[in-house]
């Protein structure tokens, strides 16, 4: 697109697009929710919308997803992408529950390590996700392999350490003040926080205006002085890192963890991103975009449980609206882009 | 330098497989269909455990990861590589026929274990099939539950289904013992209000649950395919304030975690599947063909109804 606009153009143009992109995807978000409030009166006699504990679960559902989502979000920016983070959710979540199992649990995993402060376990699974995405980051920008490929790799071996560290026992019993990071709302509490922290480092700061660089030329931000190599590490890690405290919510609120934890989480995320405005080719997303994203995967969920739909076709939808999205989106761009070119 | 790490690294792999062992020992190739689930651990655990009690025999464990291809070429290999029997968890049930050919042709012993291959009735001599049978389960489980329905006096009682991953054999059967028992005339005062896949996992049926209860779906039971489903619905049912020792909540496996919620009062029902059990008998089976002595072609290990009553006997079996 930058091609066949002029410099200061260009500028204006990826404001604009940002915007109308997020615009859609609201208002994807609430024709979805506005068909299943009239399916809701003609099929359940009863409303859809106007009822707490469903608006509740239909975020709290994704909110696991959707902290993946938020650093899934910025490797897309970039230009990349993170499949290794499914599996690294899976991998944090063994890894921290088994150090924060209780001493009147007979068949804990390290009988001496019981009963710890909350912070072990949460420091622990921070730290499984935060060394996976450095080390995706540190492959990605110096042996300048695709990431496709780099954390396809990383999500085979994560998986593979998953089920190695128990040998596919599940670790169940954690500490109350464990259980307490995944009770009630929570979840959702540290998923708008965290999507507001992103929010504010993307769009208010010199981190998120090199994300955005790298990912719309890449040849032009090294020139321009980026040292794109350690900004790549940086934002691989912080995907890293939110992985691995997804998987510490998402054992806390099963108040267990599995190996097969997480599987698929991958792409759940990068559709939600890509279903908020994120292009693929990079230089384009907002964590906004990806927030509303996954409110429309929890739509869904509940919509379908609500009319007692089969899951068969909660699948067939969601693939549908996957692509719809961005089918959607490439004309708007398209129209957009003949827009700012007419008006030059 | 560069050789030497190669070499190092060489006989690293060499000591994780196990293939430096003696030759004079009994190799048997086992093959999972797939790895990463509770009860499938239990048994393959199971399996490893009494395999190093025997003296001379060494177990070859693969992963078929889900895939049919990939299960046909771990046993191509082991029969390549000269194993003396194989142990199969097939895939797909019902493509059990190419696996049976397969070791037919190499002249070698096999044993199905859990997973019923469609060909069970013709399965040729050296062959055998061990589990438990996957009809018992479902059917333990909602008799009892209709049970104990029936002693709290409902009249009509609504039941709600979480069942397991779609297209799954015990998932599917489960499901129609479920219905079966409510087709007889002793059960009949209960009724299916909805059935939903939670596809095994807690917080998947957490989240059905919860919806659920937000949409005003009353129900007197919950009948799950398995136990982490049952916990799902418990965690959810206490999380919005639904009195969860009222109603009967009911699973299927008796894990660790399942017998912890039955302690608390909030699991009623849940059935026991002698997982490690299957796994030594698939070793046994396996050497018991390999000797030449005769077999019934389906040996079933039992499934056993657990209750509060008798959970204490259960405990750290699963």
């Amino acid at each position: 697109m930058s091609n066949t606009l002029s410099l200061s153009n260009a500028g204006v143009a990826a404001r604009l697009s940002r915007y109308s992109s997020t615009f859609n995807t609201l208002f994807g978000l609430v024709a979805v929710a506005l068909i299943f409030e009239l399916l809701g009166w003609i099929v359940r006699d009863q409303s859809f919308l106007l009822n707490a504990q469903r608006l509740s679960i239909m975020i709290l559902q994704v909110s696991v997803v959707g902290i993946v989502a938020i650093g899934v979000t910025q490797v897309i920016i970039t230009g990349g992408v993170d499949l290794s983070s499914g599996s690294t959710v899976g991998a944090s979540a063994m890894i921290a529950m088994s150090l924060a199992q209780v001493s009147t649990n007979a068949g804990a995993l390290y009988p001496s390590l019981t009963d710890l402060p909350v912070i072990v376990p949460v420091a622990a699974g921070l730290g499984v996700g935060l060394a996976v995405g450095l080390v995706n980051g540190i492959i990605i920008a110096y042996t300048r392999i695709p990431p496709f490929i780099a954390t396809l790799g990383m999500m085979v071996f994560m998986r593979g350490v998953a089920n190695w560290y128990t040998r596919g026992d599940p670790v169940s019993f954690p500490t109350s003040s464990y259980v307490a990071i995944g009770a009630g709302m929570t979840p959702v509490v540290i998923f708008l926080v965290i999507a507001l922290m992103a929010h504010i480092l993307l769009t208010r700061t010199l981190y998120g205006r090199r994300t955005f660089a790298i990912g719309s030329n890449f040849a032009a931000a090294g020139r321009s002085g980026i040292k794109v190599g350690k900004h790549l590490v940086l934002v691989y890690a912080i995907a890293g890192l939110l992985s691995g405290f997804a998987g510490v919510v998402l054992s806390a609120r099963a108040q267990t963890a599995q190996a097969g934890m997480g599987v698929t989480y991958e792409l759940d995320a990068i559709a939600m991103a890509v279903i908020g405005g994120c292009s693929l080719l990079g230089g384009r997303g907002t964590i906004f975009g990806t927030l509303i994203g996954a409110l429309i995967f929890g739509l869904i969920l509940s919509g379908f449980t609500f009319l007692r739909i089969d899951v068969y076709y909660q699948e067939m939808v969601k693939g549908i609206i996957v692509v719809a999205a961005v089918v959607s989106d490439t004309y708007r761009q398209k129209r957009l882009a003949r827009r700012v070119d007419a008006g030059k | 330098m560069r050789k030497m790490l190669f070499a190092t690294v060489l006989a690293g792999f060499a000591s994780l497989t196990g293939l430096n062992g003696t030759a004079s020992a009994q190799t048997i190739g086992v093959s999972f269909h797939v790895f990463d689930d509770n009860f499938i651990t239990v048994l393959r655990n199971g399996m490893i455990k009494h395999a190093e009690t025997l003296p001379g025999v060494k177990l070859q464990v693969e992963n078929a990861q889900g895939d049919v291809g990939r299960q046909l070429d771990q046993i191509k290999n082991f029969i390549a590589a000269g194993v003396n029997a194989l142990v199969v968890l097939p895939v797909d049930t019902s493509g059990a026929t190419a696996i049976t050919e397969l070791a037919a042709k190499a002249n070698i012993p096999l044993v199905y274990v859990n997973r019923e291959p469609n060909n069970v009735d013709s399965l040729p001599k050296g062959e055998a099939f061990i589990a438990s049978n996957e009809l018992d389960s479902g059917t333990l489980e909602t008799k009892e539950v209709c049970r104990l329905l029936h002693e709290k006096g409902v009249k009509e009682a609504k039941v709600a289904v979480l069942v397991g991953q779609l297209g799954n054999f015990a998932a599917k059967t489960r499901t129609q013992d479920i219905k079966n028992v409510i087709a007889t005339p002793d059960c009949s005062f209960m009724k299916i209000v909805d059935e939903q896949s939670a596809g095994w996992q807690r917080v998947k049926a957490a989240d059905i649950v919860t919806n659920w209860v937000s949409s005003g779906l009353k129900f007197d039971a919950i009948i799950a395919n398995n136990d982490e489903m049952a916990i799902g619905a418990i965690q959810a049912l206490k999380a919005s304030g639904q009195p969860v020792k009222d109603l009967v909540i009911a699973g299927i496996d008796a894990t660790k975690d399942g017998l912890a919620a039955m302690a608390d009062g909030s699991l009623k029902v849940t059935v026991f599947q002698d997982a490690a059990g299957q796994g030594a008998g698939g070793v046994d089976a396996a050497l018991a063909l390999l000797k030449g002595t005769p077999l019934e072609k389906k040996v079933y290990i039992p499934f056993q109804l657990v209750t509060p009553a008798n959970m204490a006997t259960f405990a750290n079996r699963n």
